[in-house]
């Protein structure tokens, strides 16, 4: 059900990470594929490793295992984590990122001029000047920033508009792939809406790909067009946005959707509570990771791990008794 | 005081605390910001009142201001009069916020939980210390005492194995945990009043939700009224009993839940709720949002704060006057010339529709 073409295909990462003589699993074994012009929400509590995965998937870490096959513009499939420092350098333009802190990811000794120019900068570096003001000029106004203000610093702007800048600052490559991690969470509910028709608008017109990672689920819903929920840094379900929030087959998904506050008082859904807190990664349980907390829990699911496999066309769940269990969604209006 | 009790509306009985067009000017290096501009509200025993607002409201100023914790740049004036035993009716803006008097009010009458667990503990000493130290203060100078009654509170918010959490240090607490610890040194000597600034905001859903549960049942157990701030619409449908909106230092609108949530009066109010995608519902092409961003609190222009981003504004009337709460009915008060229709204007002012 991929809008276009796969354009990025996530095999097998693993990533971990030492410290001290402990070994934390913060990735392990998550693979799927994104088609050109997609959204695709990665959804989960923190600490289940979303973020690790997306700065795996632009290789801001080296992961332990695993392969990110790229399709790029010109039709070649690469590895993405596979190619030496100078090829990638020329693909990396194509994937670019948008962080979570619009207060921490902005250098305050730079202008918001200097720093969405810093890309072509160290891509283009022989781009005439002008040209390159002209490009992020075109590319600040289409983000909604006041041209005129683009000497100042990062401090003069609100959240908001900061946002603004870091988004331009990722489109002024013409990436194809973004990986957004919570671009919006740290927003008010008003600017987030700005924000998130923004994205919305800038996806059409230029054809991009989201990797959206966020743990707010009602915004993934609105985005995405499928979701990934991760736990404990595996991939528990996976399925097309309206299948997982309606009917899901995972028991961490179910009340991971039974604990959304509902902006309506006549229509609070009936709270799945989880038990316990999320297990320490680096000494996960036994059998299913989520077992602990299971309210269908069995004796299997305490020694074996289940296996990550297609259940319907398009969902895929890791759970012993995603067949028998009917799991409640939200309801659909249509 | 007599009056008092009769004005509250059926159901519930007496009000716990009135405040009273609050005002709280801050002085900085450019001007005086005027945060908090005449806030207006009341809460009975045992429910739950709702402040919402983005970032720069004035929801955190004004639950501060009645503590006594702002900070000395805040020139607070109004009248937040509290039923505070052993003081009678006091306005607990004349009290000294450094004297004795407030100090018996302060985590005993009325207490605060914080936005942030992990800032609001201190690294350097145990949970079980920490709990202590309002029993200590306020309830029993004897320590086996005191621990009997923390390892108890903590057994009521659901901190397992409390025995043992009660000797551990902060770091050893997960976010959710520690949130917990923080509502048991909130609830330990039983207040009148909890005000919970953005409770859960830090929390995972999944945590959210168990604390909110928590706090419900214990508001049941403890008989409390309380403050519930947060700028996060779902969690207050679920919460509170009243909602007042705020914004640029006002209260916009307070209604019931389930009237505001039916029916909104106010633009920012129907802006706010907009903005949120309520999962289960048809994708719009654009979700509603709420133009330009909340104007600074300084030289704020006369009329309505939101008149700038407003949808409804009318020329000539909302950039003039000032719009006050009004009675919408059902207990709706809004403050909006376009809900309203009647632009009653701050001081006698007549304008034409």
């Amino acid at each position: 059900m991929s809008k276009g073409d796969k354009i990025l295909d996530v095999q097998n990462i693993k990533m971990d990470f030492h410290s001290k003589g402990v070994t934390v699993h913060a990735v392990g074994d998550v693979s799927f594929s994104v088609g050109e012009g997609e959204t695709m929400g990665i959804v989960g509590e923190s600490g289940c490793g979303k973020t690790t995965l997306g700065r795996c998937i632009v290789r801001a870490y080296e992961p332990t295992a695993g392969a990110v096959m790229y399709k790029s513009s010109e039709g070649d499939l690469i590895d993405f984590l596979k190619i030496d420092k100078k090829t990638m350098k020329a693909y990396r333009k194509e994937i670019q990122m948008i962080f979570q802190d619009p207060y921490s990811s902005l250098d305050p000794r730079m202008t918001v001029l200097d720093i969405i120019k810093e890309p072509l900068l160290a891509n283009f570096p022989k781009m005439p000047k002008e040209e390159m003001e002209r490009k992020v000029m075109d590319i600040a106004a289409k983000v909604g920033l006041n041209t005129t203000y683009l000497k100042r610093y990062p401090h003069a702007f609100s959240g908001g508009q900061r946002q603004r800048i870091g988004i331009a600052r990722a489109l002024v490559l013409n990436p194809r792939v973004i990986v957004c991690d919570e671009c919006v969470s740290a927003l008010d509910v008003s600017i987030q809406a700005q924000v998130i028709n923004l994205l919305h608008e800038l996806q059409k017109e230029f054809n991009l790909t989201f990797l959206f990672i966020s743990h707010d689920l009602s915004v993934v819903e609105y985005i995405s067009d499928r979701v990934g929920v991760m736990y404990l840094g595996k991939m528990v379900e996976f399925a097309p946005t309206k299948k997982l929030f309606s009917h899901p087959m995972h028991p961490y998904t179910e009340s991971l959707l039974s604990a959304v506050p509902v902006a309506d008082p006549t229509k609070q859904m009936e709270r799945i509570p989880l038990q316990g807190e999320i297990p320490n990664p680096a000494n996960p349980p036994k059998g299913c990771y989520f077992h602990t907390r299971c309210r269908y829990c069995t004796e299997k699911c305490s020694q074996e791990a289940p296996e990550y496999k297609k259940m319907e066309p398009e969902h895929f769940v890791a759970c012993h008794r995603a067949e028998e269990l009917k799991l409640k969604g939200f309801d659909y209006d249509d | 005081m007599e009056q008092d009790v009769k004005k509250t509306e059926q159901g519930s009985n007496e009000t716990i605390i009135e405040v009273k067009d609050l005002r709280i000017n801050i002085k900085v290096d450019e001007g005086i910001l005027t945060t908090v501009r005449g806030v207006n509200f009341d809460i009975k025993k045992g429910e739950t009142l709702g402040l919402v607002g983005e970032s720069g409201c004035g929801k955190s100023l004004t639950s501060k201001a009645i503590l006594g914790i702002n900070d000395k740049k805040c020139k607070a004036s109004g009248e937040i009069i509290f039923d505070a035993d052993g003081l009678g009716r006091v306005n607990l803006l004349d009290l000294n916020p450094r004297g004795k008097e407030i100090r018996s009010v302060r985590g005993k009458q009325i207490s605060m939980i914080f936005q942030e667990p992990m800032v609001a503990f201190s690294p350097m000493y145990t949970i079980g210390a920490q709990i202590n130290e309002a029993t200590l203060l306020h309830i029993t100078k004897d320590k086996k005492k005191a621990r009997e009654i923390s390892l108890d509170v903590m057994k009521k918010v659901g901190i397992a194995n409390a025995e043992k959490r009660y000797d551990q240090y902060p770091h050893e607490f997960s976010g959710g945990m520690l949130q917990r610890a923080l509502i048991a040194m909130a609830l330990v000597c039983n207040p009148k009043l909890l005000i919970a600034d953005e409770p859960t905001t830090a929390l995972d859903v999944t945590i959210q939700a168990q604390i909110l549960e928590i706090m419900k049942e214990l508001q049941k157990d403890f008989g409390m009224s309380i403050l519930f701030i947060t700028h996060d619409l779902g969690v207050v449908a679920g919460m509170c009993d009243r909602v007042a909106v705020m914004y640029l230092g006002r209260i916009v609108e307070i209604a019931t839940a389930e009237e505001l949530y039916a029916n909104p009066q106010h633009p920012y109010t129907q802006g706010l709720l907009g903005s949120v995608h309520k999962i289960g519902t048809k994708n719009q092409d654009k979700l509603f949002s709420i133009e330009g961003t909340v104007p600074v609190a300084m030289n704020l222009p006369v009329g309505c704060g939101f008149y700038d981003r407003c949808t409804k504004r009318v020329d000539g009337v909302c950039n003039v006057y000032d719009p006050e709460l009004t009675d919408a009915g059902n207990g709706h008060r809004v403050a909006c010339f376009a809900c309203t229709g009647c632009p009653n204007a701050k001081k006698g002012g007549k304008a034409d529709e």
